[in-house]
C-alpha cells in the first residue's frame, strides 16, 4: 500500500471512531440541561465560573474561560469565568511545596467563593489534582461540574460532585471534541436561562 | 454559609423567596420545566449538527489531509519543527496543537511549539509594535525553510494570522491553515500551502470541528512517520 492511501485510509478510520461518542452526546441532553440550570443560578446569585485541567484539557479551561468572559455572539452578556491554569508562578510554586495534586485545590480554598462553580476537566476521569480540586470545591459549597471521558474514572465515582457528564470513548483527542461541544453549548444554553429570569429567581447581579 | 451548602440549599433558598415573592415564584415554576425542555432539545439539536459537519467536512477533506500530513511528515523527518498560532478560542487550540505533537497520548513526539504562550512576548511586541506582528516576528526569530506554521482563525480574516503565514511563507516554511465561514481572506493568500474551511455559519461548530481536523492531522503524521519508518527499515536491511 503507498503511503498516501495509506494515510487516507486512516482518515475514514478517524471519522468512524468518531461517530458513536458524538451520538452519544444527544442522549445526554438532560444531564447537560440540568447543569446549565444549576449553573445559570450560580451566576446570577454572583457566582463565577473557575476551570482547571491538564495538558490538552488546560487548554479548554483557558477556551471555557474565554468563552464566558468574552462571547462570540454579540449581545451577550459578559460572565466570570477564569481558568487555574494560566499562572506558571501558582502552578509550579503550588506543584513544588505541596504537591502536583494541589495545584487546582490551593487555588480554590483561597480565591473561591462559596456561590462559584468549580467546572474540572479530565480525559480519563482519572486526574487526581482535578478530583482533588472539584471535591475542594464541594466542600466549600461551590457548584461542581465534571467533564470527563473513558469509563469515568475516580471522577465519575466520586459521590462528592454534582454534575458528571463522561464522553463516551477513550480516544483522548475523540473525548476533547466531545468536550469542546459540550462546553459550547453550556455557555449557549446558560443565557437561555437568562433570557427566561422569572425562573432564576430575583435579580442579584445587575 | 455551611461547608454542606448545595443545591438542596438552593432550593430552600428558593422557597423562602416563595413566600416574599409569591406570583413570581409560581410563574418561575412553571416556566422551568419549559425552560428545561427547550434547553434539553437545543443540545441534542447541536449534538447531531456537529457530528454531521464534521463527516461531511472529513469526507471531503480526507484526500488533502492525507496529502498534507505527508508534507507535515516529511518536515519533521527532515528535522523540522511546528509553531501554531491563533487569537483568543483559537488561542487555545494552537496550545492544544503544539502539546499534542510535543507530548501525544502515544506515537513519536515532535518538536513543537504555541506562540500564544509567552505572555512577555505577546504583550511587548504588542505595546512596542502592535498586535499584528505577535506571531509574525515570532516566526521571524524561530522559523526556517525546513519548519511548519500552522495558524487558526475562525473568520479566516485575523491580521495577525495572515501576516504570521506571510512571513512563514517568505522563509519557505510549510504554511497550514484551519479557517472558517468560507476562508476569509485566508482563502485568496498564495502563502498558504494547505487550507482547510469549515463551511458553517457558528464560530462554535467551525472552532469544533477545526479541533477534529488538527487532531487527524496528528494522527495522519503519525501514520505517515510510522510507514516511512517501517519502509527505511524495510530497504536498510
Amino acid at each position: 500500500m503507498s503511503l498516501f492511501s495509506e494515510v487516507r485510509a486512516a482518515t475514514e478510520e478517524a471519522l468512524t471512531r468518531r461517530e458513536a461518542p458524538g451520538q452519544a452526546l444527544a442522549e445526554d441532553a438532560e444531564r447537560v440541561a440540568r447543569a446549565c440550570y444549576d449553573m445559570a443560578l450560580r451566576f446570577h446569585r454572583g457566582g463565577k465560573l473557575i476551570v482547571f485541567g491538564n495538558g490538552g484539557s488546560s487548554t479548554d479551561s483557558n477556551h471555557v474561560a474565554v468563552e464566558f468572559v468574552h462571547p462570540v455572539i454579540v449581545g451577550k452578556r459578559a460572565l466570570p469565568a477564569m481558568a487555574l491554569t494560566n499562572d506558571p508562578a501558582t502552578v509550579t510554586g503550588v506543584a513544588n511545596r505541596e504537591g502536583f495534586e494541589e495545584v487546582f485545590a490551593h487555588q480554590l480554598r483561597y480565591f473561591a467563593d462559596p456561590d462559584d462553580i468549580a467546572l474540572g476537566l479530565s480525559p480519563d476521569g482519572r486526574c487526581a489534582n482535578v478530583l482533588r480540586g472539584l471535591e475542594v470545591a464541594r466542600d466549600l459549597g461551590l457548584l461542581t461540574v465534571a467533564l470527563a471521558g473513558g469509563d469515568g474514572g475516580s471522577i465519575a465515582a466520586s459521590p462528592k460532585l454534582t454534575h458528571v457528564l463522561v464522553a463516551r470513548s477513550t480516544d483522548p483527542s475523540v473525548v476533547k471534541e466531545i468536550h469542546v461541544t459540550t462546553y459550547h453549548i453550556l455557555w449557549e444554553l446558560v443565557h437561555v436561562f437568562f433570557e427566561h429570569p422569572g425562573v432564576l429567581g430575583p435579580e442579584v447581579i445587575k | 454559609m455551611g461547608a454542606d451548602r448545595d443545591e438542596v440549599s438552593a432550593a430552600q433558598a428558593t422557597a423562602g423567596i416563595e413566600a416574599l415573592y409569591p406570583f413570581l415564584y409560581a410563574e418561575g415554576e412553571r416556566d422551568v420545566g419549559a425552560v428545561l425542555e427547550e434547553v434539553r432539545r437545543s443540545t441534542a439539536e447541536k449534538a447531531a449538527e456537529i457530528v454531521e459537519l464534521r463527516r461531511s467536512v472529513l469526507e471531503r477533506e480526507a484526500g488533502r489531509l492525507a496529502e498534507c500530513a505527508a508534507a507535515m511528515a516529511a518536515r519533521f523527518s527532515a528535522g523540522g519543527r511546528l509553531y501554531a498560532f491563533g487569537n483568543g478560542g483559537s488561542s487555545t487550540d494552537a496550545q492544544e496543537v503544539a502539546t499534542t505533537f510535543l507530548h501525544p497520548p502515544y506515537g513519536r513526539p515532535l518538536p513543537a511549539l504555541s506562540l500564544t504562550s509567552d505572555v512577555a512576548v505577546v504583550t511587548a511586541l504588542s505595546n512596542d509594535v502592535g498586535f499584528e506582528v505577535v506571531f509574525s516576528r515570532q516566526i521571524g526569530a524561530f522559523g526556517k525553510p525546513g519548519d511548519v506554521a500552522f495558524g487558526l482563525s475562525t473568520s479566516g480574516g485575523s491580521g495577525n494570522v495572515i501576516a504570521a503565514f506571510e512571513e512563514a511563507g517568505r522563509r519557505g516554511m510549510l504554511t497550514v491553515g484551519l479557517a472558517g465561514y468560507s476562508g476569509g481572506k485566508m482563502a485568496e493568500l498564495e502563502a498558504l500551502d494547505y487550507l482547510f474551511v469549515i463551511p458553517s455559519a457558528s464560530v462554535h461548530r467551525i472552532q469544533e470541528a477545526q479541533t477534529t481536523i488538527y487532531h487527524a492531522l496528528w494522527e495522519l503524521t503519525q501514520r505517515a512517520l510510522a510507514a516511512t519508518a517501517s519502509q527505511e527499515a524495510a530497504v536498510s536491511r
